[in-house]
């Protein structure tokens, strides 16, 4: 039982105060059991709020701390770091959600807020006070990586971890390396060959011997943890298992495939897509010619299959697409004579230097036209002609109609249909259906699953600029966690009082992680927890008849305190 | 001289270093402590007196609407304390020459503070004495300062400084100060260090509307920069409450003029600037949240809301009721009783127009900040044709520069969101271990 626990609450500069009444929740919990200090602070994240736990830790001697801010998500490691620094062990402290859970969720009811921020104190003050002294387990680990995908992004991971010293596993589930870009021409914004680009990366990963590609490979197996998990990966060829210490996820997307009859594409054959488009431009030399014409007028029809507004569509920008499709029609007026480009968007998205593209064609004499969703173009066809008829925003709304001898409908990004690997890794998916960060702004490369990272377009739609700024990034990531060679992991795991346990076969069914064992206690079987498997999920306690398992971190004792405090 | 440098947890004298990071905002943070947890040592310098950038000055960040001070602070801290990082603020480079073997002889100069760095507690005893005001630059003006002050509430370190332009040398804070820690004899301190590589992470400038006078910035009270109106938002914010500046009342007509110093040759930047438009929704979706009788109007080129959710966040403000005016701002005059009078092209009925609104928050552009480049004696940072540092290798190794061993991140390299300068800091992370791996 702890005795002098601290309590902190935290004003979060007004995310909680502003709705949070701070001096009534410490008027509320002053006289609680074991409560020693009890301090609000406008940071508690800050480096002076920390400094001063730090200091009140040692001279007032606590033994446990409360501190009452924010999701535990965001600041566990930060006031772990405070205890330890200042000699207290780190699960003596307990992180209240009064943020997420009370100021922001009840933003319209202040009084409510500042009620439930009492009672989740209250039970935070509980738990402390039946809190233990933990001490993490430190596990060797591996350094090697398996990346899944060698695209473009794959590829420069691959390259990156192996100068940084870390050996890679790259799995391809094509015969081919370099995804889409092995296909593309010139690229953005800087001019270069796709090709060229696959090719260089390619003879770089040659040169490195610590890196193993497989193609045609998928992985049929995965077990273990950060650190160390064993992966058996199916291919052609017998493969053992391997070993490794983090996973890349670099699947890549795929292209928006139209509907038929959306611009009506599969109608007529004057409507492609911009991927078919650009296979075009770049195979054809001289004359641009197109099922037996020659190709002088073009429209390129926007946002196909990005910023769409229905249920169920992709309401996301595809990011590249704008930029992709200017600079493609830059290209074939630089390859072909008597061009004219039509382009109908819905605003421009050229950010940053890609501007200077747009730039250079509008000065090109390239026509833009804008629409809105209510008003998108129509397409017919009379005769052997296509017409695009267009209410444009930018001519004040005036209907224009354009004879034309290609349209290409300018498609987005879509996420890769990976079942398998969301399945296999519990990977989490946002609402667009790419691959979820942990954090969006600072933490864009980790996942909620450790040792799992996620690069490139599986995370959302990017160019190749960003695609390889964020595969280097999960390359450092992934090495500043492996190099050192080994890791703590948290000690929340279960325990199995030997005395009380019957040895049904209850926990042995609610484990999901193989982590309960037989062992011989007094003559007798007894279930045994496998310290390097529990991942002190918690299944296994509350279905135990004769409650003989604990969770560290969240023992019995302290989950029931917590709930007499909240019902008090 | 050469001096001591002491290492956040250890106090042996340090010279030599695996890496310079120049600049401690959040790509200089990332960068350092990516390296730092790989085992490099790294020396972390810092012009301003406090570290995080311009990130910590923020109030929420798009599209989360997390606050930016709650998530950068953690990362400020965690930079502050490594063990592996040396960390220098107040401290500029003065040259940086590279030697035969390849290693980098950096001379830097740290700017007194005035101050005894280890023995200021933060108390504030200091300012509450000093008789000197002057224009806060933290808040932007916004409000006023002392010439001895803490930069802001969570600076880091959190300790006193004396601006000594403004110091009229009375002495009362040195008599005040509780811990005796004011220091006037304190000098510029030259120090020399060599270094196996650089990474140049010395962000962006902020565009100054004083340089398109039709808008009226500095001139008209009510039209404030967005830096201002991200401070008036922001938790530590000077007021508590959104005003404008004339007289203090409660706005209830803003407008946004987008790409203020972005998109406009005129202004000698024609490039985009990548956050205005996120920021500026943001804004606006923070005002109505304040402010749920304000009107507030958006008149914008093309709204670029292309990352990740910023789509989904563009439509969530216009449903809010923030009002998008497809038009591009030509002038901006005052109204007697300090309102302003907006004169645009309304693109969508094609017709000039005014309209009136009683605060005008310009939505002002990033812009390169190339002065770097002079410090390197004997070799060329190069530039790019928009005076960000050159990427020769753009497409396969974004973080390597003209120079062999120094490498850039963030928005050095162009203008860019948090999310992607933190990928970029981490491939410079990437790309430098990999360079020191291959020199050992």
């Amino acid at each position: 039982m702890k005795k002098k626990i601290g309590v902190y609450i935290c004003h979060c500069g007004g995310n909680i105060s502003d709705y949070v009444d701070i001096e009534k929740v410490k008027a509320a919990v002053k006289d609680e059991a074991h409560v020693y200090l009890l301090k609000n602070t406008m940071f508690a994240c800050s480096d002076s709020s920390q400094k001063e736990m730090e200091e009140d830790i040692k001279t007032s001697e606590l033994d446990a701390i409360v501190v009452a801010s924010c999701s535990p998500k965001l600041h566990v490691p930060t006031f772990r770091g405070v205890t330890s620094r200042a000699g207290l062990n780190p699960y003596n402290y307990v992180q209240v959600n009064i943020r997420e859970q009370s100021s922001w969720a009840h933003s319209d009811d202040p009084t409510g807020a500042t009620e439930k921020a009492i009672l989740l104190v209250k039970a935070g003050i509980a738990r402390a006070s039946e809190s233990q002294a933990l001490t993490s387990l430190k596990i060797a680990t591996t350094n090697a990586v398996a990346i899944i995908g060698a695209g473009v992004g794959g590829l420069r991971s691959a390259i990156a971890l192996a100068d940084m010293g870390t050996e890679v596993y790259l799995i391809e589930k094509e015969n081919n390396i370099g995804g889409h870009v092995a296909d593309y021409g010139a690229l953005f914004t800087s001019d270069i060959q796709g090709k060229e680009l696959i090719a260089s990366l390619q003879t770089e990963l040659k040169k490195r011997s610590c890196i193993k590609l497989f193609t045609h490979a998928e992985i049929i197996d995965k077990k273990g943890s950060i650190g160390n998990f064993d992966i058996k990966v199916q291919t052609g060829n017998e493969i053992p298992p391997l070993h490794i210490g983090a996973f890349i996820m670099n699947t890549g997307f795929d292209n928006y495939e139209p509907k038929e009859g959306e611009y009506s594409y599969g109608l007529f054959d004057s409507v492609i897509t911009i991927s078919r488009f650009n296979k075009l431009v770049d195979q054809s030399n001289g004359k641009f010619i197109y099922n037996d014409r020659e190709i002088h007028t073009i429209a390129y029809i926007y946002c196909v299959g990005s910023r769409q507004d229905l249920e169920g569509e992709n309401k996301y920008c595809s990011r590249y697409c704008c930029t992709a499709a200017i600079h493609t029609s830059i290209q074939v007026k630089k390859k072909f004579k008597n061009i004219t480009n039509l382009h109908y968007n819905r605003g421009i998205r050229t950010y940053g230097k890609q501007e200077l593209l747009y730039d250079e064609s509008s000065r090109n004499d390239d026509i833009y036209m804008q629409f809105s969703l209510d008003n998108i173009p129509q397409v017919k066809q009379k005769g052997n002609k296509t017409i695009i008829t267009v209410k444009d925003i930018l001519s004040a709304g005036k209907e224009i109609e354009a004879e034309v001898d290609l349209i290409v409908l300018v498609t987005g990004m879509i996420p890769r249909k990976n079942e398998n690997l969301v399945h296999q890794f519990k990977l989490p998916v946002g609402r667009d259906h790419f691959f979820n960060e942990i954090h969006m702004k600072l933490r864009p490369v980790e996942t909620v699953i450790d040792g799992v990272l996620i690069a490139g377009t599986c995370q959302s739609p990017k160019n190749i600029l960003e695609t390889i700024n964020s595969s280097m990034a999960a390359a450092a990531k992934a090495n500043s966690i492996l190099t050192k060679g080994e890791i703590s992991l948290e000690p929340t795991l279960a325990m199995v009082n030997p005395a009380a346990c019957l040895i049904c076969d209850q926990c042995f069914k609610a484990c999901q992680f193989d982590a309960i064992l037989e062992t011989v206690y007094e003559n007798r079987k007894v279930a045994k927890i496998n310290s390097s498997n529990c991942k002190g999920c918690g299944m296994c306690t509350p279905v135990c008849p004769t409650d003989a398992i604990d969770l560290a971190g969240f023992t019995n004792a302290q989950i029931e305190g917590m709930i007499d405090a909240l019902v008090d | 001289m050469n001096t001591i440098l002491p290492a956040n947890n250890e106090q042996d004298k340090i010279t030599d270093f695996d890496v310079l990071v120049i600049g401690a905002g959040i790509a200089g943070e990332e960068s350092s402590l990516k390296l730092a947890d790989m085992g490099f040592r790294v020396l972390l310098i810092e012009k301003e007196p406090s570290i995080g950038g311009k990130m910590i000055l923020l109030s929420k960040v798009f599209p989360t609407l997390d606050c930016a001070a709650c998530i950068t602070t953690p990362k400020v801290s965690e930079t502050a304390r490594h063990p592996n990082i040396t960390l220098l603020t107040l401290t500029e480079t003065e040259s940086i020459v590279k030697e035969d073997n390849g290693l980098f002889s950096a001379t830097l100069n740290k700017h007194p503070r005035y101050v005894i760095e280890k023995d200021c507690t933060g108390c504030q005893e200091c300012e509450r004495v000093c008789p000197v005001i002057t224009e806060d630059q933290f808040q932007f003006n916004l409000v006023a300062r002392k010439a001895v002050y803490i930069p802001f509430n969570i600076a880091n370190p959190r300790i006193a400084l004396i601006d000594i332009e403004n110091c009229i040398l009375c002495g009362l804070c040195e008599h005040k100060c509780p811990s005796a820690c004011i220091d006037f004899s304190q000098k510029e301190e030259i120090i020399q260090v060599k270094v196996k590589s650089v990474i140049v992470a010395t962000g962006f400038k902020l565009f100054d509307p004083a340089l398109i006078p039709r808008y009226g910035y500095g001139k008209f009270k009510n039209v404030i920069t967005s830096m201002q109106m991200e401070r008036e938002l922001a938790p530590t914010r000077p007021f508590n409450n959104i005003l404008r500046p004339s007289d203090g009342k409660t706005p209830g007509k803003i407008a946004y003029i987008f790409c203020t110093g972005s998109r406009d040759q005129t202004c000698g930047n024609s490039i985009c600037s990548q956050v205005c438009c996120m920021y500026s929704t943001k804004q606006a979706q923070l005002l109505m949240g304040a402010l749920p009788m304000a009107d507030i109007t958006m008149y914008y080129i093309n709204i670029r809301a292309f990352g990740k959710g910023f789509n989904e966040f563009y439509m969530q403000a216009q449903d809010m009721g923030a009002h998008y005016i497809k038009g591009k701002v030509a002038s901006v005059s005052e109204k007697e009783n300090g309102d302003l009078i907006l004169r645009y092209e309304d693109i969508v009925t094609g017709k000039v127009t005014e309209s009136e609104h009683d605060l005008v928050v310009l939505s002002v552009g990033l812009l390169a900040n190339p002065a770097i480049i002079q410090v390197f004696k004997n070799t060329t940072l190069e530039l790019d044709a928009s005076n960000y540092i050159k990427q020769p290798d753009l497409m396969q190794s974004p973080a390597v520069t003209s120079i062999e061993g120094v490498f850039v991140a963030g928005t050095a390299t162009a203008p860019m969101d948090i999310p992607d300068t933190i990928m970029s800091a981490g491939a410079a992370a990437a790309e430098t271990s990999g360079y020191l791996k291959q020199l050992s």
